[in-house]
Formats: structure tokens, C-alpha cells, sequence
């Protein structure tokens, strides 16, 4: 598969079909029904100048939707998860393990905490599936 | 002349204001880890009443540190109240070292009848079998099992 541009409508697609191939996610996301917004913060200095969302409509396992658009949109989802360009890179290239990011403060999580806690797995095949997505940075470039 | 209705009143529960202020942070900039575990408390507790009469009953100083990002809190149970401190304070009853997500499978411990936390589905195994091989450790815990099941029982989301 070619690299896709970080955070683009091609990533997303990508990574929406990443999710619903995981047989893990779907039994660890079993129930689910929330949207989730992931905020990917301007870091002009890596060639990322302006703010993104990435807004994820999740349900009972398989991810409907997967959309990118204005940072605005995904703060509007029932969980929020906002980080700057460089910490969602390292996230998706294995560097940050998203449970030890939320818990350290680089990942900032705004939504009930005990639903997030109880579809942990869930999650963590989540961001499994953002790894596996081959990806072209713009400070690579 | 006797009252009937004196003993009632007596046992009777004092109701407590909706509002009333569970957990508070000992620290003007609560770290993250802090700031999550006290917001994962308190949502449990005020969901939950069985969670609630566990709380207000729990007094203990209980240290969590995650070893692998080697950050820890302390959780001071006031019987009703929770401090949460930024990092390990003196004199803890007990104290838990595990990696992150071993802490995060702490929550996940499904309590069951009597409320004993569940060791034999998945989740349960999976803990017992870190604290078998040392890879959770907690101190403290033979003199207080029964404080550290009503701890699991309020951090538990399930």
C-alpha cells in the first residue's frame, strides 16, 4: 500500500478500513456507541500549519465513519482526545503508547472517564490500527 | 417517655449534599495521572451507590505508581473524602507498583458476589498472573486485604 498524507481524507479511509479489519476491535468494541474526536494540534515548524479533526463515528464494534476536518468538529464529539502533530505522530509510529500518553499528560482525554476505562482494549487496538496505516509525514518530506 | 422512633432516627443516614465536593487535589497543577484517577473515582462514586457506601467508609492512603512512566499518586481516603496528591506521600497503608496498563486493568477487575473482585474470567487472570510473576506488586497487602478489595471496588468501572 502507498503512504497516504498524515491526516487526510485518504488516511482516513485507510485507517477506517484498518479498524474493521481488526477482529479484536470488533469483540473489544462490542457496546460501544459514542463518537470519538481526535484533535491533531498546528505545528507550523513540521510543516502541519493548521489544526485538524478527525471525527469517528464508532458503533457496537465497526467504525461507520471516519472523517478529517476542522479541529472544531471533533471537539464536538462525546470524547475528545487533543494532542499536538508531533504526539499523534508518535503515536502512530510506536514511540507513545496511548494509555502511558493519557496518563502522562501528553494526550489530553476530555469524556467519561469510566467508559474509556472500560473499552481500554478497545483502544489500544484503535491506535494498533493507526500504525499499521503507511503513512507520509510532512516534516519527512 | 421512651420515643419508637428514636433508634431510627439515630441509624438513619446523613443525606449528603449532591454537590458536596468528593475529591479534591492537594496540588495547585494536579498531574494528569492524578487528575484522571481522581476524575475516574468520583465519576464512579457518584454513579454508583454501592461504590458510594464503600467510599464513605474507606480510610486508608493508598500510593499507585505506574512503573513505566515512573509517575505515582497518593489516593488519601478520608472515609467520604478523597485527596488526591501529585507523587508518593509518608505513611501509606498500601502501595501499588505496576505498569500502565496493568493499572488500567486494575479498573477493569469485575467484583463479584460478596464483593470480591473476580480472578478467574480474562481480565482477573490476567491480573492475578502479573502479581504472581512480580510484575504487580503491592505493598501492604497481607494486612489489608479487605482495604485493598474496597479500593479495587471503588476504582473498578465495571
Amino acid at each position: 500500500m502507498m503512504p497516504v498524507k498524515a491526516f487526510s481524507e485518504e488516511w482516513a479511509s485507510a485507517f477506517k478500513d484498518e479498524v474493521n479489519r481488526s477482529s479484536t476491535y470488533k469483540s473489544a468494541a462490542k457496546g460501544w456507541k459514542w463518537t470519538v474526536g481526535l484533535v491533531v494540534e498546528a505545528e507550523p515548524d513540521k510543516h502541519f500549519p493548521e489544526s485538524r479533526g478527525v471525527v469517528m463515528d464508532l458503533f457496537d464494534g465497526e467504525a461507520r465513519d471516519i472523517k478529517v476536518g476542522p479541529a472544531a468538529d471533533a471537539q464536538k464529539c462525546d470524547f475528545v482526545i487533543t494532542a499536538p502533530y508531533s504526539r499523534w505522530k508518535e503515536v502512530a509510529t510506536k514511540q507513545l503508547d496511548a494509555t502511558k500518553g493519557m496518563l502522562q499528560g501528553k494526550l489530553k482525554l476530555k469524556g467519561d472517564l469510566p467508559t474509556i476505562v472500560r473499552y481500554t482494549k478497545a483502544s489500544q487496538e484503535m491506535t494498533e490500527c493507526t500504525t499499521r496505516v503507511p503513512v507520509a509525514w510532512p516534516d519527512e518530506n | 417517655m421512651h420515643d419508637p422512633g428514636a433508634r431510627r432516627m439515630a441509624r438513619r443516614k446523613l443525606e449528603r449534599d449532591p454537590q458536596a465536593e468528593l475529591v479534591a487535589y492537594s496540588d495547585q497543577e494536579p498531574s494528569a495521572f492524578a487528575s484522571m484517577l481522581g476524575g475516574l473515582i468520583e465519576a464512579n462514586i457518584r454513579s454508583n451507590p454501592a461504590k458510594l457506601e464503600d467510599f464513605d467508609r474507606l480510610v486508608a492512603r493508598v500510593g499507585i505508581f505506574v512503573t513505566d512512566i515512573e509517575e505515582g499518586v497518593t489516593l488519601d481516603f478520608k472515609g467520604g473524602r478523597l485527596v488526591v496528591h501529585n507523587g508518593l506521600e509518608a505513611t501509606r497503608t498500601i502501595t501499588i507498583r505496576a505498569e500502565a496498563e496493568t493499572v488500567m486493568s486494575l479498573s477493569n477487575l469485575r467484583i463479584g458476589p460478596l464483593g470480591m473482585p473476580i480472578y478467574f474470567d480474562e481480565v482477573g487472570r490476567g491480573v492475578a498472573l502479573k502479581l504472581l510473576k512480580g510484575r504487580l506488586k503491592i505493598d501492604g497487602l497481607i494486612p489489608n486485604v479487605m482495604t485493598v478489595n474496597a479500593v479495587t471496588r471503588v476504582f473498578s468501572v465495571t
